[in-house]
């Protein structure tokens, strides 16, 4: 019996539960909801946190934090906008986009890997320089007018019923949960992660891992900087403002110890699914936006003191145990 | 102690055990790890309650629910790492539990009450100093101070030598001498059986939870049979060759070490080893010989002098470069920077060596992976159920024996063990020596840093002598005794020139 239910410890077990329950409500009480359309519209709405959740879920189990994703998200999308307008093709402008993140990426790298500032600082910094570069660039204008190709692409299906983003999305889950799990540079994120005192004792280099990582982070913030802006047909210095809080939840809820070297792409996955469904499911109950937060604080909450949670309940079982048992041998 | 039992979930940790402590006898529990040792601390510091039995104090019955009521009651205990708060000073560290000091701390007096209880204890140390810079053995005084001041009355001092040099250890058994004559009962739990025969007035074993023997010191001192024959109650089966290094044929030059310096660190460091050769490191804590090896390994770089490899000059900069050259380095420090421990073993096995198990796409070839953590399973006995097990979950002695796994299976030429049987039990340990016994048949070179002499002694075919960042000599198996180490070591000795065409012997 014990071991039949002993997923049910993992954190990962409890989301699944929870998943199973909140789809099932929705289904029951929603007509319509277990349709292609409408999950590909729940999915749609969050898309680009989504993405950059996946690379997140790298940096926190690498031990680290990047709280500048969402001002990179915002650097990425103003340098296009900036650029479109002062006449560059669209095209190039969206790449000069992504070339903008791979730049803060490789900035928050030196002061990180080669430096060895601490990251929470660095990209503190970040966040506030990144976003301060976006507003200089389009000052407090709305630039759109892009070129209708552009916005099909963030709006309209591409492949199937499916956009590009969550066509993105999917390639980068693959290829993340390959890197992550299944290959050899993973290994390493997860062994810096627990230690990386014990991974530089072991001849592993600690310092480039977390210079890649940073790099990657940023590109991957820049591209969904950009698939934002495709969305939204326009941007402003304030785009995504305020992302990175969403992104750093859906990885802790799902699984992920925030010290680093533990959690999995599969609880980030589920917990994105959670998020999603259990907003949209308070959302046809008709509550509003801050009860749904406030619900989903409660369960990040609980998700770090879950591990906590279930050895001091056994814990103290066991002390109860133990007291009446000598009750009953002294009585 | 009563009858005492506790089981956790599948396994008997502690079965029917009785013990009686006496004031002013000092008694020494021995076992191997996993024998209920710790256990038994846990349940008389009110960590963990006993599934039955019961706990006199004088006579009485107690139930210790928790530490603060074992505080209470006048029962402290002392650990191997000592836990003291480095940034408070040595005062106030001593009186850290005192509740009725009040909103207002009255410095004087608490740093001349301190003082006070330094004194009963014949410790000097400046009471102002942060606990930040005092060494191991100055913080377990300080510890062993704190519990006085509760006025212990049963003080259980967990393995308290195993990291202290043997000066530091002949301190400590000074302090345990003045806390017998107060009165206080001692459970000393220890694995050299040295200092067991020297401190203890009373001997129990304890194996797989049960006790097996209790004798007073008269029974057995100066009987070397005795002390057989308490050894072989701790491990159950007879002990061969307590240390077992063999006589193997020096092979080639393998490194040459000239003049090596640090900065502030160490100096004037000079050797030669050769292939199939024990070097041992002997030396008090402090005699730097971790950052020797350190600088060996690339992890702390040497600053001056000259490191041959098979002949060539070479700069050793990073772990990395030194594992290309053939260099591997099993620290002392296995918690911190040996094992990921929350891992698995096969995990922790293959992590220098990752990339022999990569496909052509950078995948791990877990197949191949858990080959090689079997395969090290049953070279080096690593008692476990499954190579996916936890490292953290292993004992202090198999943990040690994953570590020299990951190490091995780099294929060194050169292996640098930094203390390693520090820790591990009696079985673990013989097992250990036999296994560098081996690796040095086999052609490896092998330094043996270790603060434990007669192990340096039996080990090694030539031992290096430090003390204080600097070599004080180099002796060969015939010339090492304990005397000449010994001496070398708390500098009687200076380095001459003989000793640097000793190094090249």
């Amino acid at each position: 019996m014990q071991s039949r239910f002993s997923f049910l410890r993992r954190w990962e077990g409890l989301l699944l539960i929870l998943l199973v329950f909140v789809v099932v409500y929705n289904a029951l009480s929603t007509p319509g909801y277990l349709t292609t359309a409408n999950w590909i519209n729940l999915f749609q709405l969050s898309i680009e946190k989504i993405i950059v959740a996946l690379i997140m879920t790298f940096i926190i189990i690498n031990a680290e934090i990047d709280l500048s994703v969402a001002s990179v998200m915002g650097l990425s999308a103003c340098t296009m906008g900036f650029l479109y307008m002062g006449g560059m093709p669209m095209e190039w402008a969206a790449l000069m986009g992504l070339l903008a993140g791979v730049a803060a990426g490789l900035f928050n790298s030196f002061w990180i890997g080669v430096v060895g500032l601490p990251s929470l600082v660095v990209t503190l910094s970040g966040l506030i320089g990144y976003r301060g570069l976006a507003y200089l660039l389009v000052e407090d204008r709305s630039i759109g007018n892009f070129p209708a190709w552009f916005n099909r692409l963030g709006q309209q299906p591409l492949i199937g019923p499916f956009p590009l983003a969550m066509i993105v999305f999917f390639v980068l889950l693959v290829f993340a949960i390959i890197i992550l799990q299944y290959s050899g540079f993973g290994r390493y994120v997860y062994v810096i992660g627990n230690s990386k005192d014990v991974a530089r004792y072991a001849g592993v280099r600690v310092q480039r891992t977390k210079m890649i990582l940073f790099v990657a982070s940023s590109t991957v913030a820049a591209l969904a900087g950009l698939l934002y802006a495709a969305r939204l047909g326009a941007v402003r210095g304030d785009i995504a403002t305020g992302f990175e809080l969403d992104i750093i939840t859906m990885v802790l809820l799902g699984g992920v110890s925030i010290f680093g070297g533990s959690g999995s792409l599969w609880g980030v996955l589920l917990s994105v699914l959670i998020i999603l469904n259990l907003r949209n499911g308070m959302g046809l109950a008709n509550l509003s936006g801050h009860v749904q937060t406030g619900v989903i604080g409660v369960l990040l909450i609980l998700s770090v003191l879950a591990p906590n949670l279930a050895s001091s309940v056994r814990a103290s079982w066991n002390r109860h145990r133990a007291r009446t048992l000598e009750a009953g041998k002294t009585g | 102690m009563q009858h005492v039992s506790k089981r956790f979930d599948a396994t008997q940790a502690l079965e029917d055990v009785s013990l009686t402590l006496y004031p002013g006898e000092v008694h020494a529990l021995i076992g191997e790890n996993g024998a209920g040792k710790s256990t038994l601390i846990k349940i008389m510091t009110g960590v963990h309650q006993p599934d039955s039995g019961t706990i006199l104090l004088e006579g009485a019955p107690v139930h210790i629910r928790n530490s603060q009521e074992a505080q209470t009651l006048g029962i402290a205990a002392i650990y191997q790492e000592p836990m003291v708060f480095p940034d408070l000073n040595v005062a106030e560290n001593i009186f850290i539990s005192h509740r009725n000091r009040g909103a207002v701390v009255n410095w004087g007096r608490l740093h001349r009450d301190a003082e006070a209880v330094l004194r009963q204890l014949d410790v000097h140390l400046d009471v102002r100093m942060p606990a930040r810079g005092l060494t191991l053995a100055a913080q377990q005084a300080v510890e062993i101070a704190k519990a006085i001041s509760l006025n212990v009355r049963v003080l259980i001092m967990d393995e308290p030598t195993a990291s202290l040099s043997a000066h530091e250890v002949d301190q400590l058994f000074r302090i345990i001498e003045s806390l017998r004559n107060q009165g206080v009962a001692i459970l000393f739990i220890g694995h050299r059986m040295e200092e067991v025969f020297r401190i203890a007035d009373r001997i129990t074993v304890l194996r797989d939870g049960k006790l097996i023997s209790s004798r007073t010191r008269v029974e057995i001192a100066d009987l070397p049979a005795q002390r057989e024959q308490v050894i072989r109650e701790m491990v159950g089966r007879e002990v061969g060759d307590f240390f077992a290094k063999t006589e193997a044929p020096r092979g080639n030059l393998l490194m040459s070490v000239r003049d090596l310096g640090k900065t502030g660190v160490f100096s004037g460091v000079n050797f030669d080893i050769y292939e199939g050769e024990v070097l041992g490191f002997a030396g008090l804590i402090g005699a730097r010989r971790t950052d020797v090896g350190l600088a060996l390994f690339g992890i702390e770089p040497a600053d001056s002098g000259a490191i041959l490899f098979d002949g060539k000059p070479v700069e050793i900069k990073t772990p990395r470069h030194a594992m290309q050259l053939g260099i591997a380095y099993v620290t002392e420090d296995r918690r911190g920077l040996g094992l990921t421990l929350p891992m698995s073993i096969a995990t922790n096995i293959t992590l220098p060596t990752l990339r022999r198990y990569l496909n052509a796409l950078g995948l791990i070839r877990r197949g191949a992976e858990d080959r090689t953590a079997e395969e090290y399973r049953k070279r080096l006995m690593i008692r476990t159920p499954s190579v996916h097990l936890e490292v953290g979950k292993l004992s202090g002695g198999n943990q040690q024996k994953v570590m020299l796994s990951k190490w091995l299976n780099a294929r060194p030429r050169l292996l640098i063990l930094d203390e390693p049987t520090r820790g591990i039990d009696v079985r673990a340990k013989a097992e250990v020596h036999h296994i560098i016994s081996d690796l040095a048949a086999q052609g490896l070179g092998i330094i043996l840093i270790s603060s434990d002499l007669p192990e340096v002694l039996a080990m090694s075919d030539r031992v290096l002598v430090m003390r204080e960042g600097r070599q004080m000599g180099v002796f060969t198996r015939n010339e090492a005794t304990q005397e000449t180490v010994m001496t070398a070591a708390m500098g009687q000795h200076e380095p001459t020139i003989t000793d640097t065409e000793a190094a090249r012997l």
